[in-house]
């Protein structure tokens, strides 16, 4: 019994102690228990209930460049990309037969020359030799399926230009490094480096083309033409624009001869330039019309008024004189479609000097034009302004312009009167006239519109006329100054002009320097002969690919009915 | 019971470190997946860009001209030959007047008879 007590005593006495720890372990179990409750907890909390948005993961992302954009025209036709290209190597060291791998590679790859592979492929303590730049992707997979130990690649990136020739001036093109160093392809990396950042796509690295206003089908039918024409008149070049006049858009700029943006060594010669930009031409009396417009607007002339031309205008010792002499007192339509010089400066005359200077200040001629392109030439005027210079600048004398800007104030006189900087990126009718300035009033421009259809209907440009689209136009051919004096047998020939000429949406600008007289042009090398044929084919080309519905009048219908019945005779 | 919870607690560390070692395999041989599949991804875009370029550069209008004037009889477009919309209706050629039913089969005729 006592033994019993004893040991329940006993217990009773150790039973405080024994808790105690068991108390301090709890304590510290409990506590690594909500420890780790916390973690699981967090860790279900994390992945399962509340997981991480896609853009929450951190990754190390590495940032390259971002990629070149590619260049496609209004309709999205490519006009220049990167492609990514292998170039072939190898190493001579780890070749283990080398008649093997010279025998092999030959059979892949045609244009490896064996002798000249043996000796890479032989040469001592080397370890790196180019065998082959840039191959086909067809070569690199059958090279790469020979197995051959030591042949490697390196991947390069090559920026090619699948037109090639088309639209070359306006697409430019890059070096080596790929930078680029002309046309559109300078103004991505340069002046427009914003237009560039605004084509990257924010969340994948790639970037969104690059549009141009051009639409190659055009740009094609224009170049073609020139290039006929410049064979058939044996003309040193030939150089074309159309312009989308309610935009300021370029559709075509073509100067012939051009060059391949796609050959390694280009070394352009002079010829090879864009005419349209880098240069500046006297364009002769296709300026007419801006001094026809200077005095409708201003009021000192109109369509009802007369002018004197009988006789040689004389200022000072100089006289002023008519190619297309009439001799006789001329109403202002007739000045305009017999192209008289007398006409036109005594309109001139009648604005004054200031006046004058104060219009082609409002066109911006006395302005250089940038566009994206980064060659542009300053407007060359009269140094002096007296009379006599006044006078001559009227019918487009002692005045070179650059022809695309030439081009484009013209545009503003038949567009309503909006002058817009002509551009090579697709743009919008809004966004134009936001940014047009008004330079004559829509009175004056619909004068000008009458004068242009008049002067193909019955005027010195009627060998423009395409019947169905209303073509208007103005002919102009410029003497070239030839040591220090205007020389007629070296001429540049231009036409102006646009359709549908009742609403006219394009204006076509073409330029012939120095055709020569043929037989069929009864020896005459004035733009009437050469320039307007010329741009006609185009109009007939380009007007069904721009969407220009054909419109007939009865006149027009007369005219097929007579066509329609010489064709049947013979047959 | 001190035991039981001991070899309960072993056999949960082994259970979950199984688990952690299979997922962390699965994770690799799916990030090596998608390893792969980006750089087939990038593959076929440079595939894409250079048949772009290859498409291109075959429709380029000089060399279609040049094709065309080979094997096609094909004259440049005269305005004579547009139509206006509105005047289309003019222009389309009579067409016979096809009769079903005189040569015996009218199968749409017959199926709106039946539904009236």
């Amino acid at each position: 019994m006592t033994g019993m007590t004893e040991n329940l005593d006993d217990l009773e006495t150790r039973k405080p102690a024994k808790l105690r720890g068991q108390n301090r372990l709890r304590l510290v179990t409990i506590g690594f228990c909500a420890a780790f409750a916390t973690i699981a907890g967090q860790l279900v909390n994390l992945t399962l209930i509340k997981p991480p948005g896609k853009d929450e993961i951190a990754r190390l992302v590495p940032e390259p460049r971002l990629p070149r954009p590619d260049i496609v025209d209004r309709n999205g036709v490519l006009l220049a990309t990167d492609v990514a290209v292998a170039s072939l190597f190898a190493d001579p060291r780890k070749i283990i037969d080398v008649d093997e791998a010279v025998e092999l590679l030959t059979a892949t790859v045609p244009d490896l020359d064996s002798k000249v592979l043996r000796k890479r492929l032989t040469a001592p303590g080397k370890a790196f030799v180019w065998l082959k730049r840039q191959v086909t992707p067809e070569e690199r997979d059958a090279v790469y399926n020979l197995g051959l130990p030591g042949i490697g690649f390196v991947n390069e990136r090559r920026r090619v230009y699948p037109m090639g020739r088309l639209a070359a001036h306006t697409v430019g093109y890059v070096d080596v490094d790929t930078k680029g160093i002309a046309g559109i392809e300078k103004y991505l990396d340069d002046q427009g480096a914003l237009y560039t950042a605004s084509l990257a796509e924010p969340d994948s690295h790639s970037t969104q083309p690059a549009e141009l206003s051009i639409d190659i089908r055009a740009q094609f039918a224009m170049v073609d033409e020139l290039s006929k024409a410049v064979t058939k008149f044996k003309a040193k070049a030939g150089s074309g624009v159309i312009l989308d006049i309610t935009t300021g858009e370029i559709v075509a700029m073509a100067s012939y001869p051009d060059f391949n943006p796609n050959a390694e060594d280009k070394n352009l010669t002079s010829d090879q330039v864009n005419r349209l930009t880098s240069g500046v031409y006297e364009l002769g009396s296709v300026i007419k019309a801006i001094t026809f417009a200077m005095a409708f607007d201003y009021g000192t002339s109109n369509l009802n008024r007369t002018y004197d031309a009988r006789s040689q205008l004389v200022i000072g010792n100089a006289r002023i004189s008519d190619f297309h002499a009439q001799r006789r007192i001329l109403t202002v339509p007739e000045v305009f479609t017999h192209s008289s010089n007398i006409g036109t400066a005594r309109m001139a005359l009648e604005v004054g000097l200031e006046g004058h200077q104060e219009f082609l200040r409002r066109v911006g001629l006395f302005d250089r034009l940038q566009t994206e392109l980064p060659e542009s030439a300053k407007p060359l005027l009269p140094a002096r302004w007296s009379k006599l210079a006044s006078a001559t600048a009227a019918f487009g004398h002692g005045f070179a312009v650059q022809p695309l800007q030439g081009a484009s104030v013209v545009a503003g006189l038949l567009n309503g009167g909006l002058l817009m900087t002509p551009t090579m990126l697709k743009r919008d009718q809004a966004t134009a006239e936001a940014m047009a300035k008004r330079v004559v009033k829509p009175e004056t421009s619909e004068k000008m519109r009458y004068l242009f259809r008049l002067n193909v209907a019955e005027g010195t440009a009627g060998k423009a006329e395409v019947i169905g689209y209303r073509v208007g136009g103005k002919t102009g051919t410029a003497e070239k100054v030839i040591n220090g004096r205007y020389n007629g047998d070296f001429v540049l020939c231009s036409f102006i002009g646009a359709f549908p000429m009742d609403n006219p949406r394009y204006l076509l600008l073409v330029m012939l320097d120095e055709p020569q007289p043929l037989p069929e042009t009864y020896g005459f090398r004035t733009a009437g002969w050469n320039a307007t044929p010329t741009a006609a084919a185009v109009i007939e080309r380009v007007a069904p690919m721009l969407g220009v519905e054909p419109a007939f009048s009865e006149k027009d219908q007369e005219v097929l009915a007579k066509l329609a019945k010489a064709k049947k005779k013979p047959g | 019971m001190h035991k039981f919870t001991n070899a309960l607690l072993v056999v949960a560390v082994l259970v979950s470190g199984f688990m952690l070692y299979t997922l962390e395999h699965a994770t690799r041989g799916t990030e090596r997946d998608i390893g792969k599949l980006e750089v087939a991804i990038a593959g076929e875009r440079e595939q894409i860009k250079f048949l772009n370029a290859e498409w291109s550069s075959l429709v380029r209008p000089d060399r279609l001209q040049k094709l065309a004037s080979e094997y096609l009889e094909l004259e440049t477009i005269k305005s004579t030959q547009i139509v206006a919309e509105g005047e289309l209706a003019a222009r389309v050629p009579a067409e016979q007047q096809i009769k079903l039913e005189a040569n015996g089969s009218d199968p749409i005729g017959d199926i709106l008879k039946k539904m009236q």
